[in-house]
């Protein structure tokens, strides 16, 4: 019972907190859904109210060239009222669905995936922290509770990210790639979580139930549950919105082809407004590639920790997506607790986290003058975010050197606590 | 951007590398456990699936996004055209003769003179005067008949001492009058009445004549061949008089368009008038024409009528002259007289040139007003438009201008609007003086389409980089073989086709040329390729490369070593 009391204080204090930010500053999610760091063109809150005005009259939400988000958002938020008149109701949802995720890691981590897997276990699993302490973590982070005031509709495709996570490790496999296909739905990246969310739902199906399904008809079954989940949203989606092509070209196409290069805390803007015109669909192959081949390397590399893959995968999306927002930080910040027993073994923390809070407090300074203040130019900005995907980098580089110490200390018992030096 | 790649990738190369990378340094400097083979094995699975991806989707991305399509065009073919290899425009005139009163051979003699007269007369060969009998109806009935330039009507007429000739108004018919004592007989070998005939038909088409041949020799496709019969050789003959009011012409006249755009506006220094009849009016007195050159130009009409518009103030004002109870503008002072700054005559309505006609009421205060010394009221702003100033009959001033007030200023701008468009400025007939603006476009045309495919070819070979699109293919196709049709129809005599055929080949070629696919890379070296691909896949590749030349190093130990053993 004391640690349920701690989760409900826990929970009703994030939810408190939110609300009391809404009502002590009225004018803060206004505020948080204009900034570029917050809403990127795919997840902004301004452009999703643009698509519900024309839903609600019957236009297609695609018309103006300002929507690029799942027609699916649409019905759901013209349930509620009208945000501009009652801003309460849209805050208390985006809260509902923080402490969701919430309650989906601490899910997560109880299960323990985490820190030992079917065919290995961490040598320091005894340090780590206990599920609400972990929820605590993601709730009070203050990028995620920016992204909750800020309304970013990022916070769906986490969701169902962290569904489909919390699915697979209690065995619900069915589960876990509808909520990867609704992720994907929203946003294309979360496809490339496919391969290593199926090894773990592999993994936890060998676990439990000691006989080993084979392993192709497994992969097949699962990646046919995948794909109709997100035919089954597409042609909900096409019932909902009469034109489908356009439909497709103004989400999917937008997403992949970056035709919008408004700041935002990523790496492709700035490198597509420089670049010549004649290379720009080659390097936006490259990128995509780049983003894509991580998925291979590490899901074979670290077979043995999968859950492992999917948080590092997140934070490469987090640094290299094209339109990626703290948001994005946020999710990966949410699954790092997890690995307490691999802080030990990490040697760049301090300068991470330094390079982190440096971006986080100079990106919007550095914004101002650019844009508002005009002492500046988009350089300035662009420093920033170069700053801020370092940090982001160094901090993903250091905990894979960790858990791959990690593994070699399991491997070769003869060796623990010894030194290492990386030639 | 480069750094955090290579940082990632880096990363990405411990991961691969990890278990042989990682030595321990103790005290003792004992040598790392040995490698075990299922982590061999996970190693190179790590450098297979980068490389796959590489492989199959990196290349397969670097091939279709960078490869330039380049549609193969008639290099030979256009070069050809343009170096005026392929066609040589002639204009075969063909004038057809009616002898009403004449009995058939006579009259057939009297055309043989008459053609070899003018035939020696011509010194100029691609354009010549062809006679033929009304009567007699062609060589080959499949073809399709020439135009006929010009009809001649020889009429009998008494008591005439020399033959006499009037060109019709309204036709292009020259009526020549003749007594029954001028007929020839047969067997005259240069009769009087067929020289008189060949010289007036000769000086019909001097104008004519020195502008083909003018615009021959500016090409440097026809202008080259340096026979006795080139069109430099012809524009040496001409007198100055004549080169001289040719290059006026040419000074003036706007530059061919497909379209142009005509722009009525009435300019008032006060409020009144302040409406115009100006439907009627150019209905009346500017679409029949309009109508006339439709198969040369299309044309747009657009109107306005700008109130309190007043001189600029930089332009001299009008000074009063006693002498002719008038106010007069210097002729100087003519080009500062249209505010170009306040006024609104835009310049671009649509694609295609505006051709500006403003009517000017000055105010009843400085009325009447005039050209100074010419007492003009109008006159052409080259390449530009016209203006005309309208001086109210009475002093008093009008609230409104009727049909009949605008007539005068309408038939002046129908007149400058020949001028604007390149008419010939001899002989009187319209008719005629379309017809010759339908052989010197048509001739204009097919050179200009010509020269634009030549370049276009010089172009793309020089530059190997840049794509052609399959639109660019497609439109040089179109214009080559519309200039084959034009120089088919040319050389038959049928000059509307021509002109037909050649404005859809130089659409088509201008088309070609300034498609804007083609420009992006005009001005991109390979060179530049090297700074656009290296600072950028470089760290990315080089731990791949370096990861991949182990491996395969290791391979080869590998297998060397198992042939020792």
């Amino acid at each position: 019972m004391g640690v349920d009391r701690r989760k409900a204080a826990v929970f009703g204090g994030a939810f408190v907190l939110r609300l009391l930010l809404l009502v002590l500053f009225p004018s803060l999610p206004d505020l948080l859904t204009g900034r570029v760091e917050v809403s990127t063109p795919v997840t902004s809150f301004k452009r999703l109210q643009e698509g519900l005005f024309l839903y609600t009259r019957n236009v297609s939400p695609y018309d103006g060239g300002v929507f690029h988000q799942a027609p699916l958002l649409l019905p759901i938020f013209s349930l509620l009222p009208s945000s501009q008149g009652f801003p309460l109701p849209t805050v208390v949802l985006y809260s509902l669905i923080d402490l969701l995720n919430a309650n989906a890691l601490i899910t997560i981590s109880e299960s323990g995936w985490a820190v030992s897997g079917r065919s290995y276990s961490a040598i320091r699993k005894h340090i780590r922290w206990d599920g609400v302490t972990i929820a605590a973590c993601f709730l009070f982070n203050p990028f995620t509770i920016a992204t909750c005031l800020g309304r970013s509709t990022a916070v769906f495709t986490s969701a169902g990210i962290l569904h489909a996570i919390s699915s697979a490790v209690t065995g619900k496999a069915f589960n876990s790639m509808l909520a990867l296909g609704f992720a994907s739905y929203l946003s294309i990246y979360p496809a490339l979580l496919f391969m290593p969310l199926m090894l773990l739902c592999y993994d936890q199906r060998a676990q439990t139930a000691q006989t080993f399904p084979s392993t192709t008809v497994f992969a097949l079954q699962h990646l046919a549950v995948f794909l109709l989940s997100i035919a089954g949203l597409l042609g909900v989606s096409a019932l909902l919105i009469g034109d489908f092509r356009a439909f497709l070209s103004a989400t999917y196409g937008f997403q992949l082809l970056v035709p919008d290069l408004t700041p935002n805390v990523g790496l492709w803007w700035y490198f597509f407004i420089e670049i010549f015109d004649s290379f720009r669909e080659f390097f936006l192959g490259v990128f995509w590639l780049h983003l894509a081949s991580y998925m291979g390397g590490l899901t074979i590399r670290l077979r043995r920790q999968p859950l492992f893959v999917l948080s590092s995968l997140l934070g490469i999306f987090a640094v290299f997506k094209p339109y990626p927002s703290i948001s994005d930080a946020s999710l990966y910040f949410a699954l790092l607790p997890l690995y307490r027993h691999l802080f030990p073994l990490m040697r760049y923390t301090f300068f991470a986290v330094s390079a982190l809070l440096y971006a986080t407090l100079l990106g919007p300074a550095f914004y101002h003058l650019w844009i508002y203040a005009g002492s500046g130019n988009a350089n300035f900005f662009y420093a920033i975010t170069l700053v801020w995907s370092l940090g982001l980098s160094i901090l993903l580089a250091d905990t894979i050197f960790a858990a791959l110490r990690d593994e070699w200390e399991y491997d070769n018992p003869d060796v623990r606590g010894k030194d290492v030096k990386q030639v | 951007m480069s750094t955090k790649n290579e940082d990632l990738s880096s990363s990405q190369t411990v991961s691969a590398h990890s278990d042989h990378i990682m030595t321990v340094s103790t005290t003792s400097q004992r040598p790392p456990p040995p490698e075990k083979p299922e982590a061999i094995r996970t190693r190179f699975k790590v450098i297979a699936a980068f490389w796959a991806v590489i492989i199959f989707l990196g290349f397969p991305i670097w091939w279709k996004t960078t490869s330039i399509y380049r549609a193969s065009l008639p290099i030979p073919d256009m070069i050809d055209w343009a170096d005026g290899k392929t066609c040589r425009p002639v204009f075969p005139l063909e004038i057809r003769v009616e002898t009403p009163f004449l009995p058939e051979p006579e009259a057939q003699h009297l055309v043989r003179t008459t053609q070899h007269t003018l035939d020696d007369l011509n010194e100029f060969s691609a354009h010549h005067l062809r006679l033929k009998l009304s009567n007699d109806n062609g060589d080959d009935p499949l073809q399709e008949p020439a135009d006929t330039a010009l009809t001649v009507r020889l009429l009998l007429q008494e008591d005439l001492v020399n033959p006499k000739s009037e060109l019709q108004h309204d036709t292009t018919q020259l009526d020549v009058y003749y007594t029954p004592s001028q007929v020839p007989p047969l067997s005259s070998v240069n009769p009087p009445l067929s020289a008189y005939i060949a010289g007036e038909l000769q000086q019909l088409f001097t104008e004519e004549k020195a502008i083909i041949a003018q615009i021959l020799s500016d090409s440097p496709a026809t202008g080259a061949a340096a026979t006795s019969q080139s069109p430099s050789a012809m524009l040496s003959s001409i007198s100055p008089q004549l080169a001289e009011s040719i290059a006026k012409r040419l000074r003036r006249s706007m530059k061919y368009a497909d379209t142009y755009h005509l722009a009525f506006s009435l300019f008032t220094p006060g409020a009144e008038p302040s409406s115009w009849d100006i439907q009627a009016a150019v209905h009346e007195y500017i679409v029949p024409l309009l109508q006339a050159f439709s198969p040369i130009s299309n044309f747009t009409v657009d109107t306005q009528v700008q109130l309190y518009a007043t001189f600029a103030p930089t332009a001299p004002a009008p000074e009063y002259d006693e002498e002719h109870a008038a106010w007069t503008l210097k002729p100087e002072d003519l080009s500062a007289f249209i505010n170009a700054a306040e006024w609104p005559l835009s310049p671009s309505i649509g694609p295609g040139p505006t051709i500006n006609f403003i009517l000017y009421v000055p105010e009843a205060a400085q009325s009447p007003l005039v050209v100074k010394d010419s007492l003009a009221t109008s006159w052409v702003v080259p390449q530009w438009g016209g203006v005309f100033l309208l001086n109210p009959a009475n002093s008093t001033q009008l609230r409104h201008l009727s049909r009949e007030d605008l007539q005068t200023a309408f038939l002046t701008f129908s007149h400058q609007l020949l001028t604007l468009l390149g008419a010939p400025a001899t002989p009187a007939a319209l008719p005629f003086r379309l017809q010759t603006l339908t052989r010197i476009r048509a001739a204009s045309l097919l050179l200009s389409a010509s020269s634009t495919m030549g370049s276009l070819a010089r172009l793309t070979e020089s530059l190997p980089s840049i794509p052609i699109p399959a639109t660019v293919a497609t439109s040089v196709a179109t214009t080559l073989s519309h200039l084959t049709s034009a120089c088919e129809h040319l050389r038959r005599g049928r000059f509307q086709a021509a002109l037909a055929d050649a404005r859809v080949a130089e659409t088509a070629a201008e088309r070609s040329f300034f498609e804007k696919s083609m420009v992006g890379q005009m001005y991109f070296p390979d060179e530049h390729k090297v700074a656009v691909y290296l600072p950028l896949l470089g760290p990315i590749g080089v731990p791949l490369i370096v990861g991949l030349l182990k491996e395969v190093k290791k391979a080869i130990a590998l297998r060397k070593a198992r042939q020792v053993s």
